[in-house]
């Protein structure tokens, strides 16, 4: 057993994801405290190449289990290999589909505990404990991994729970995880792969999100939205029931089932703040709603509520955010 | 072809919750539903066997004796019969144990597909599917918007950050669905009724091959402390306004908090 603080670094397009970054950060910072190293174990398509830029994200060590893209669960042999001699103290992953597949893995392979998703970690005591909003967000729990239990406690991050480090420091040790036979868990396979005709944004890393509901009306209707977006160099994202409409891709669903989002700044138009919503958009730092009833759920939980018509004050908004920022209309 | 659902009582989102002492769930004493999830899960299943394509549909639980109610409300939508796991031993179960004991269960059901919903809606917990396919020895087909069986083969469409991705496995498998597979069927008066007359047997972990031991008395975790979200600043509301002032008002508190 040692104190370092193992974290999967997702590769995404030939760089790390952003969640990568952030998890990187989060185990450099448990490691200072527990004493031990932060180790990446990287996965994706560019891997292999971009493991050393991950010491400047606050790895010291990378092991790459793989350079191509596929699913992250038939990487769980080689990771519980990578860590299963040395039990470091705590494996991050992140609360993706992959992550939450290779992290569950583990968790049956080795019969680790695991706790998540969570919004905090620390490390109290030299244990680490971690913070879980659960009942849709109305109790907040602390937990731990019993005393007797294995390591590493495995720990489930949303997006958001660290934020990655600016101007770290220098490569990472790279090394490549010892070959295993990944079974079963490796005969799932993509066997097609359909891609959007239009680029859809990363919603898990737009600093400001415009998200429209029902009251949007259309696909049509989303054009304000995608102008007061584009104004504030943000993303446009929706509710479960204009992605169900077909107005907009389902990948720009925020809520339970689809993306959990932590802008800094989220403006919800048309939404009424149904607690499926909410789940997926309640750590923004900011909110602000546009709604015309005034009863809506949203403005229970809206840090700013504006009742009104959506179609009148977001394209004013649009046009006096371009004056105050001088942009041409 | 045989699926088995794999379906979790939760308490309903408007339920009063409490706690035991030791910081536990109070499941018996809060108003309980079908993890919403699990409820696509099972609507998958049965739109396969409408199809044709499966024969039997079985539900498996673990939980208190209560959820027993979640496993008639299952068998009223439709569906063969029923089991469930319980045992005193398993109060306060976490995630592990919970895979660990269902993958026990589903080695005695032996179905071509263990189907489950993606998460479930009282902790979030999203694990088990992955956890019991890794037990089972098993492929994963996780997140699926939809699931189809041919032969030997199950397929799943699944949705990507730009588009939608199809993966495919040998049967037997494990797989977990999203709310793109359709929307869960009411149960009927008929299907009620039916309910009554399908068979529910319940195990317990002896009936399993497992002891206590075995599942770490039910958690390799616990909850330290629960206690109340933190109170945020009140909402400001702004009504009555025209649109251009509205909007203005909108953008001196953007600017205030530095985010135009």
């Amino acid at each position: 057993m040692n104190n370092d603080i193992c974290f999967l670094a997702e590769f995404d397009g030939g760089s790390p994801a952003r969640s990568a970054l952030e998890l990187a950060a989060g185990a450099a910072g448990l490691a200072a405290e527990s004493g031990g190293a932060a180790v990446g174990l990287a996965y994706g398509a560019g891997a292999a190449a971009g493991a050393a830029s991950l010491g400047a994200a606050g790895a010291a060590r990378v092991v790459v289990l793989s350079d191509t893209d596929g699913p992250a669960i038939s990487l769980a042999a080689a990771a519980a290999a990578t860590i299963g001699d040395d039990a470091p103290l705590a494996f991050l992953a992140p609360a993706t589909p992959n992550g939450r597949d290779l992290a569950a893995a583990l968790m049956g392979l080795l019969g680790l505990p695991a706790l998540g998703p969570v919004r905090a970690v620390r490390i109290e005591g030299g244990r680490v404990r971690a913070e879980q909003s659960t009942l849709q967000g109305t109790v907040i729990t602390v937990s731990e991994s019993m005393a007797d239990a294995p390591q590493p406690v495995i720990i489930l991050a949303l997006s958001g729970t660290f934020t990655p480090l600016e101007g770290g420091g220098g490569a990472a040790s790279v090394s490549t995880a010892p070959s295993s036979d990944a079974g079963a868990l490796g005969a799932a396979r993509i066997v097609e792969s359909h891609p959007a005709d239009a680029a859809v944004a990363n919603l898990e890393e737009a600093a400001v999100i415009i998200a429209g509901g029902r009251g949007v009306g259309s696909a049509a209707g989303f054009e304000p939205l995608n102008e007061l977006a584009a104004v504030l160099d943000g993303a446009v994202g929706a509710s479960r029931a204009a992605a169900d409409a077909g107005w907009v891709p389902y990948q720009l669903q925020i809520g339970q089932t689809g993306k959990v989002v932590k802008p800094a700044l989220y403006v919800g138009c048309g939404i009424s703040g149904a607690i499926q919503h909410r789940v997926g958009m309640q750590t923004a730092e900011n909110v602000v709603a546009i709604n015309k009833d005034p009863d809506a759920p949203i403005g229970e939980f809206a840090d700013l509520f504006v009742v009104g018509d959506l179609f009148a004050i977001v394209p004013e908004l649009t046009a006096e955010i371009r004056r105050r920022k001088g942009i041409p209309s | 072809m045989k699926i088995v659902v794999c379906v979790k009582q939760v308490p309903a989102t408007t339920a009063e919750k409490r706690y035991t002492a030791d910081l536990r769930l109070d499941r018996a004493a809060s108003e309980s539903v079908i993890n919403p999830l699990d409820e696509y899960a099972i609507e998958q299943a049965l739109r396969l066997q409408e199809a044709g394509a499966v024969e039997t549909v079985v539900y498996l639980s673990m939980g208190p004796e209560s959820a027993a109610e979640a496993l008639r409300r299952a068998l009223a939508m439709g569906g063969e019969e029923a089991y469930q796991v319980t045992d005193d031993a398993l109060a306060g179960a976490d995630q592990w144990a919970t895979a660990r004991v269902l993958a026990a269960a589903l080695g005695k059901l032996a179905p071509d597909v263990a189907l489950m919903g993606m998460s479930s809606d009282d902790a979030r917990g999203s694990l088990v599917p992955g956890a019991v396919a890794a037990i089972r020895g098993l492929p994963l087909l996780s997140y699926a918007a939809e699931l189809m069986l041919t032969g030997s083969t199950a397929r799943i469409r699944r949705l990507t950050a730009s588009g939608f991705d199809v993966l495919e496995a040998p049967l037997p498998v494990v797989a977990s669905v999203t709310d793109q597979v359709g929307e869960p069927r009411y149960a009927s008066l008929k299907g009620i009724m039916a309910a009554r007359r399908k068979s529910l047997e319940t195990w317990n972990l002896a009936d399993l091959g497992l002891s206590a031991h075995d599942v770490h008395g039910a958690a390799l975790t616990r909850v330290v402390e629960v206690r109340p979200p933190e109170t945020k600043a009140p909402t400001e509301r702004v009504e009555n306004l025209g649109p251009a002032e509205a909007a203005s008002r909108i953008a001196d508190w953007l600017a205030a908090r530095k985010l135009i």
